[in-house]
């Protein structure tokens, strides 16, 4: 049996979100309308046992400083959230909190992960560092650039829905 | 030596002399006995019996529904309805439309006439010219046909969410998820551009394609047309999509009070069957003329 579920990617400009996307989805179209209307989708055929499989349908969302801005009729009718920042650049998760309350008011009781991205661009040691100073909250690190741990991620996502449905 | 059998006969004679009576009832009740049974073995005979008996039961138990379950009907409808506002509107919405499109076919018509008599005389020339350049020719014929609008693709897709719940389609596509996600993506831009709340997106064009996209409450029917497309064609699909939608939300509203008796039972909750869906597509639109 396949479902299809809506997912929705969110995060800062430049966070790294349509690459995560592009590393994991091989076939897609092509993102140069994003910029027209504010979204790209893509889909992704996730198998969860030899006979059942959930179809993610992934609306990746144009990056935005304020979260606020983001068009609530595309968030309409969400199953799964994931939000992107960037391990790299403070900016991106300083407001990490303040951030997901607007996430969880605009889509409220929805499975959500939280990724730090570009992992590959942070030492080891000062990457922990970082997010112990900031006291970041997050479910997992991921480089799309190396494809470290992308995979995880949307299967993860695709359980947490599988058990919500 | 007295036998066994001599006893027996000598109880049966004491017997017919201290109870003459009863021998007489006992047989008279086995009788009757017998009788009683011949009728409920036969079904006929039983239901000859019975049947009045159930009649009158029924009668009375219709004549006493307002008074004794009414009530409760009338309760559980108004809670049903309450908790599933928007597939009732749905299943309405197919219904209203065609009503509304009668009615506003029925005064376009009223308001046609009276412009054809007015313009009366303008259309006895118009006849006179084209009967001047003679009937169409077969190729004229043809050319109007290849021209005529065909129906490509139907796609049935959750209004919110964008995800494709059934689709119909004469040739291969890309992904038809992929396209629903972006459809819906597009139509909830350009309503949510112009602020308008109760407006929703009705046609895509691009050179020789138009997208006909008939929004209803919970879900939306996206139709890919080829052709001449104009406004006997819309009319003629916006049919076919009513009927359509009324059937799908048929079966569609009684999984809904399905799944919520599940939900009390604990039994597993049935999704609508996407074979069962798409045969119903095919057969609305596959050989629909529009």
């Amino acid at each position: 049996m396949q479902r299809s579920k809506k997912i929705v990617i969110l995060g800062h400009f430049g966070v790294g979100k349509t690459s995560l996307i592009r590393r994991f989805v091989t076939n897609q179209f092509s993102d140069k309308y994003k910029v027209t209307i504010g979204v790209h989708i893509t889909k992704k055929v996730v198998a969860l046992t030899s006979e059942d499989s959930i179809s993610l349908i992934l609306w990746d969302l144009e990056g935005t400083d304020d979260l606020d801005q983001i068009r609530d009729a595309y968030l309409l009718g969400t199953h799964g959230i994931i939000f992107v920042f960037d391990i790299s650049r403070p900016s991106t998760f300083q407001h990490l909190k303040t951030d997901l309350q607007i996430v969880s008011r605009k889509i409220p009781d929805r499975p959500l992960l939280i990724i730090g991205n570009k992992k590959d661009l942070v030492p080891e040691d000062e990457l922990h560092e970082t997010l112990n100073e900031h006291a970041i909250q997050y479910n997992y690190l991921t480089s799309a650039k190396t494809g470290d741990m992308v995979e995880e991620v949307f299967l993860d996502l695709a359980n947490l829905l599988n058990k919500d449905a | 030596m007295v036998t066994k059998m001599d006893e027996q006969a000598k109880l049966e004679i004491l017997q017919d002399i201290l109870f003459p009576d009863d021998r007489g009832d006992v047989e008279d009740i086995s009788k009757r006995i017998e009788l009683v049974e011949l009728i409920i073995n036969d079904k006929k005979k039983l239901a000859a019996k019975v049947d009045p008996l159930v009649d009158d039961k029924l009668s009375a138990f219709t004549k006493s529904i307002p008074d004794t379950l009414g009530p409760t009907i009338t309760a559980t409808l108004k809670k049903e309805i309450k908790n599933h506002k928007d597939e009732v509107v749905d299943a309405l919405y197919p219904v209203l439309g065609k009503m509304v499109k009668k009615y506003v076919a029925q005064e376009i018509k009223i308001l046609s006439e009276k412009i054809d008599n007015q313009l009366g005389f303008i259309k006895g020339f118009k006849r006179k010219i084209r009967s001047w350049f003679g009937r169409p020719t077969e190729e004229q014929l043809l050319m109007r046909e290849l021209a005529s609008a065909t129906i490509e693709q139907v796609l049935l897709i959750e209004r919110d969410t964008g995800i494709l719940k059934a689709s119909y389609s004469v040739t291969n596509t890309i992904d038809e998820e992929m396209i629903s996600g972006m459809l819906t993506a597009i139509k909830s831009f350009v309503e949510d551009a112009f602020h308008k709340k109760n407006q929703n997106l009705e046609l895509i064009q691009y050179e020789l394609y138009n997208i006909h996209l008939q929004s209803f409450v919970t879900h939306y029917v996206a139709v890919v047309i080829s052709g001449d497309y104009h406004l006997k064609s819309k009319n003629n699909l916006q049919d076919i999509i009513f009927n359509f939608y009324y059937n799908f939300m048929a079966i569609n509203l009684d999984l809904v009070f399905q799944s919520k008796d599940h939900e009390k039972d604990g039994k597993e909750v049935r999704t609508i069957d996407k074979e069962l869906l798409e045969k119903e597509l095919e057969a609305s639109f596959a050989n629909a003329k529009i």
